[in-house]
């Protein structure tokens, strides 16, 4: 496979996410385009017809959400862009943020003028420190050249947009929370129907995309929906931003084309896993995904039909490999530690099946765990599948399941022994 | 108006309604703890979970607008089975102390547990400790164990008393319900609400804590006689078969606590914290012994001796209580000869610190059937004496007005229920019946009539004001 890149297109040195390294690059060439010879129609139509689904974990198809927004009902509407990155494992948004943040607000404004939207906003959330300097510096840039305000590039077009900072909550990533954040109130995910697109910030209908889903639409712009539509696979095309961590050699952000092979992706791109250890499992999509076997990525491709048929899903691109020796009971600690501790409160099976996880858990690995522990999580993962008002605890279900499902030996070993059968660590030390 | 189908049955749901009310208004009775019909929808209880026929999950109801043709279960095995997961999650960190509880015998959680779950808590893992008596004002604390973190408390301090007083702080199960930190709960005069809003005793009245258990006490239908809004009331006392022999006596005809009667006509479902607070306008030193010119008399011969005033007075003056009942303004109306001039009176003014009005309930006027007692007689001018200089006899019926205004010589009968010092001044005084010893209406501002209904028993040294009007006024040869 060819591994054509639409991001990572340029060599990161100390200025490339300047204006003007961006405008040499070809930047804001796409909002001429589109500005000048397009309709917004014409536009949504060619993002559409790309095919984009969305980047965030969803895979949402970026076009049908467009489709519900009419530009021209009357009301205002509202453009948001999800900086939020906060999945664990996922750091890939924070590449586009520090290295190419002019990609994200000319995808923005292209998006903008589709949609008719004259107040955009970016959502980032508050440990992005640099992401946030440098976002900030590149929207005064922005400004500075016109590119925002009224009468771009010359047109009657006209968008402001606004970065808000985020107080670090998991859960304001969300869509509905994240604008419920933005307006000021307790970041509480909010019940549908009404969905977003037709009742969202300040009531009125808004678009939220991924900050790497927006950052494809000047490339789409720029070379049209079927070009794009030839990357990747022919359900899931274009490429993804993959955040790889753990036990590898070599951790980072790297762009694939989707259906690029996994095993290669991890023995190749990545240089294997750290220590030259056996694979254990890879939670391929942040932690919300169902972790994967190191026999099961075998045959698999890095796109969503192949990761689904296998049970699990792309996610947000955050993959964290787990090396042979890895407790994975400690590991599902760490998990329901995070989800316990992030669980808004708002609605009772989250609010109360978190911390009775957690409880549960932690009395395993301090060894007072009890036979009937594992149906119990197993139970409390159940009551949490699709009865919440967000995704949240089906999120902290699924990853609580697929551990049980895929490491139950473990659980049983360490319940009924007291002890960890690994060495009861999570850390991989390098082979001497 | 769309057909929709509950557990098969057609109903005709209207237009905007959600699947709840739907069934509610049609006698499908789905449970819930976070939705009220008064508040915006929360859906974070999750209880009123239905299943709409051919999916296999469930979706709350509050929250799913009817539709046409919509079809849902609200017993089926997958809906029965997840509340009682619901049930099990709710109670998972919850004290379960219904025995201490005030609020048990009329708690959502309790009921609904008998209801829908009924089994032990399958976990045994210690509980959430929390708060407990945590002051949330000067009237109301809160129990944080208890607390299922409905929001119903806080949507009503922000939708509805508009005091923005709770919010939550914290997050998952260490979220807390707080007020702000300058408290504006203290200054929300409908604060108590949100006690009678709380599905279950996290959030308790100061003034009845530890007072009584609810099933040893009966609701008397009353109306709060705080201002002229009369909205209907629940005044709770001591069932009479639960009467207690061994403690104060007086325990046994006081007032324990007051609630709102929802009337759609009138308050909703909410009153102020003044009508809460009844028992200290009805508790007061009660006057129980006629007198004349402050000598104790028995009321036959106090009867008689203001009958003998009216009839020998030439220019007699009458000032009406604006807290007589419809049927004693109509009494005294009958019974007044016609050389009475007769005026209505303001018993009470608004007392300082007192919210005077606002858009929800309280309005200005302090007394409760000023409209039917101005429809019977003239207003009291405030500006101009209304007496005049040659009165030579003033009757006085209830509080609030200064003898000070009374011309010198002028002979003064005076009704009145409480221990007050004016009552030994007065030529005669007969004592009389509070609202909580009869039966009555009052007629509030908007017109509306509503009924109180006696909750304790009258004394026999007191009269009634409206048998007394007709002895009072009577002529020797109307008599005869």
């Amino acid at each position: 496979m060819a591994n054509t890149k639409l991001l990572m297109t340029f060599p990161v040195t100390e200025t490339s996410h300047t204006l003007a390294e961006y405008r040499a690059r070809g930047g804001y060439g796409a909002l001429e385009k589109a500005l000048r010879q397009m309709t917004p129609q014409e536009v949504v139509a060619e993002v559409t017809a790309s095919g984009i689904q969305g980047r965030g974990g969803a895979a949402f198809p970026m076009g049908r959400k467009w489709a519900v927004v009419h530009p021209n009902d009357g009301q205002s509407h509202y453009l948001c862009a999800n900086a939020d990155e906060g999945e664990p494992g996922t750091f890939k948004d924070r590449w586009i943020l520090e290295y190419a943040p002019h990609l994200l607000l000319e995808s923005m404004l292209i998006a903008s003028y589709a949609l008719q939207v004259r107040n955009a906003f970016i959502y980032i959330r508050g440990e992005f420190d640099l992401p946030y300097r440098r976002l900030a510096a590149a929207l005064e840039e922005a400004y500075a050249a016109g590119y925002f305000g009224e009468r771009i590039l010359g047109t009657d077009f006209a968008c402001d947009l606004v970065i808000y900072r985020g107080a670090g909550s998991y859960v304001c990533g969300e869509a509905s929370a994240l604008i419920t954040s933005i307006e000021g109130k307790r970041g509480y995910p909010r019940n549908r129907p009404p969905r977003l697109t037709v009742r969202g910030l300040y009531q009125k209908p808004t678009v939220i995309n991924n900050v790497e889903t927006l950052s494809n639409v000047a490339w789409i712009i720029t070379n049209g929906g079927e070009a794009f539509k030839q990357v990747g696979t022919a359900k899931d095309p274009g490429t993804r931003l993959i955040s790889i961590s753990g036990h590898i050699e070599r951790p980072g952000v790297y762009e694939i084309e989707i259906g690029y092979p996994f095993a290669k992706f991890i023995d190749e791109d990545c240089g294997g896993i750290l220590g030259g250890r056996a694979l254990k499992g890879i939670i391929p999509g942040g932690i919300s995904t169902k972790v994967l076997t190191g026999k099961e990525i075998e045959p698999l491709t890095l796109d969503n039909q192949s990761l689904a048929a296998a049970g699990s899903s792309m996610g947000s691109g955050g993959m964290i490999v787990i090396a042979e020796g890895t407790c994975m009971v400690r590991l599902l600690q760490v998990l329901l530690r995070f989800y316990h501790h992030e669980s808004c409160g708002q609605c009772t099976p989250c609010r109360e099946g978190m911390g009775w996880l957690h409880r549960i858990i932690d009395r395993i690995v301090v060894g007072e765990g009890r036979a009937g522990d594992i149906e119990r999580m197993y139970q409390i993962s159940a009551w949490n599948d699709g009865t919440t008002i967000c995704g949240m605890g089906d999120a902290a279900g699924y990853a609580t399941s697929g551990i049980l499902n895929k490491f139950r030996d473990e659980f049983e070993y360490f319940i009924e022994h007291k002890r960890s059968r690994c060495n009861g660590t999570l850390e991989c030390p390098k082979s001497s | 108006m769309p057909e929709i189908f509950i557990n098969g049955h057609s109903i005709q749901a209207e237009r905007g309604q959600s699947v709840l009310q739907a069934a509610l208004a049609h006698g499908f009775y789905i449970p819930y703890f976070c939705w009220h019909p008064k508040l915006s929808v929360a859906g974070n209880c999750r209880i009123c979970c239905v299943q709409v026929e051919g999916r296999s999950w469930v979706e709350i109801a509050c929250n799913m607008p009817v539709a046409e043709g919509l079809r849902v279960l609200t017993d089926s095995d997958t809906v029965k089975a997840y509340r009682k997961s619901i049930m099990q999650l709710m109670t998972l960190n919850h004290p379960v102390d219904c025995g201490i509880c005030d609020k048990a015998g009329e708690c959502k959680l309790q009921d609904y547990h008998y209801k829908y779950n009924g089994a032990p808590s399958i976990s045994r893992d210690a509980k959430v400790r929390s708060t407990k008596f945590h002051a949330l004002s000067e009237r109301i604390v809160l129990d944080n164990e208890r607390c299922i973190l409905c929001s119903r408390c806080v949507r009503f301090t922000s939708e509805i008393s508009k005091s923005n007083a709770l919010g939550i702080i914290q997050r998952g199960d260490a979220s807390l319900v707080r007020a702000a930190e300058d408290r504006p709960l203290d200054a929300d005069p409908y604060s108590d609400n949100i006690i009678d809003l709380c599905p279950v005793g996290a959030l308790l009245s100061r003034p009845f804590l530890y007072k009584a258990r609810v099933w040893y006490l009966k609701p008397t239908p009353s109306v709060c006689p705080g201002c002229a809004r009369g909205c209907t009331v629940q005044i709770w006392h001591r069932k009479q078969e639960w009467k207690l022999n061994a403690l104060d006596p007086r325990q046994n005809v006081s007032i324990e606590r007051v609630t709102p009667l929802e009337n759609p006509h009138v308050n909703g479902p909410w009153i102020c914290n003044k009508g809460r607070d009844l028992a200290q306008i009805f508790e007061r030193p009660r006057a129980t012994q006629a007198m004349q010119k402050g000598k104790p008399v028995d009321l036959p011969s106090a009867i008689e001796s203001a009958r003998h005033l009216i009839e020998s007075a030439g220019h007699p003056v009458a000032l009406v209580s604006s807290w007589g009942s419809n049927e004693e303004l109509g009494a005294l109306k009958h019974a007044l000869p016609g050389r009475f001039a007769a005026f209505t009176k303001h018993d009470w003014t608004p007392q300082p610190g007192e919210r005077l009005d606002d858009d929800l309930l309280i309005r200005a006027d302090k007394n409760p059937n000023t409209a039917t007692a101005c429809a019977l007689f003239p207003r009291q001018d405030d500006g101009a004496s209304a007496i005049a200089e040659d009165t030579d006899l003033v009757l006085v019926w209830g509080e609030g007005f200064d003898f000070v205004r009374i011309p010198v010589g002028a002979k003064i009968i005076f009704l009145n229920a409480y221990l007050q010092p004016e009552n030994g001044h007065a030529d005669v005084f007969i004592p009389i019946s509070i609202q909580t010893e009869r039966r009555g209406h009052y007629t509030n501002f908007q017109g509306v009539v509503s009924a109180f209904a006696p909750c304790f028993p009258k004394k026999a040294s007191v009269a009634d004001a409206e048998t007394l009007f007709a002895a009072i006024a009577a002529t020797e040869s109307a008599r005869a």
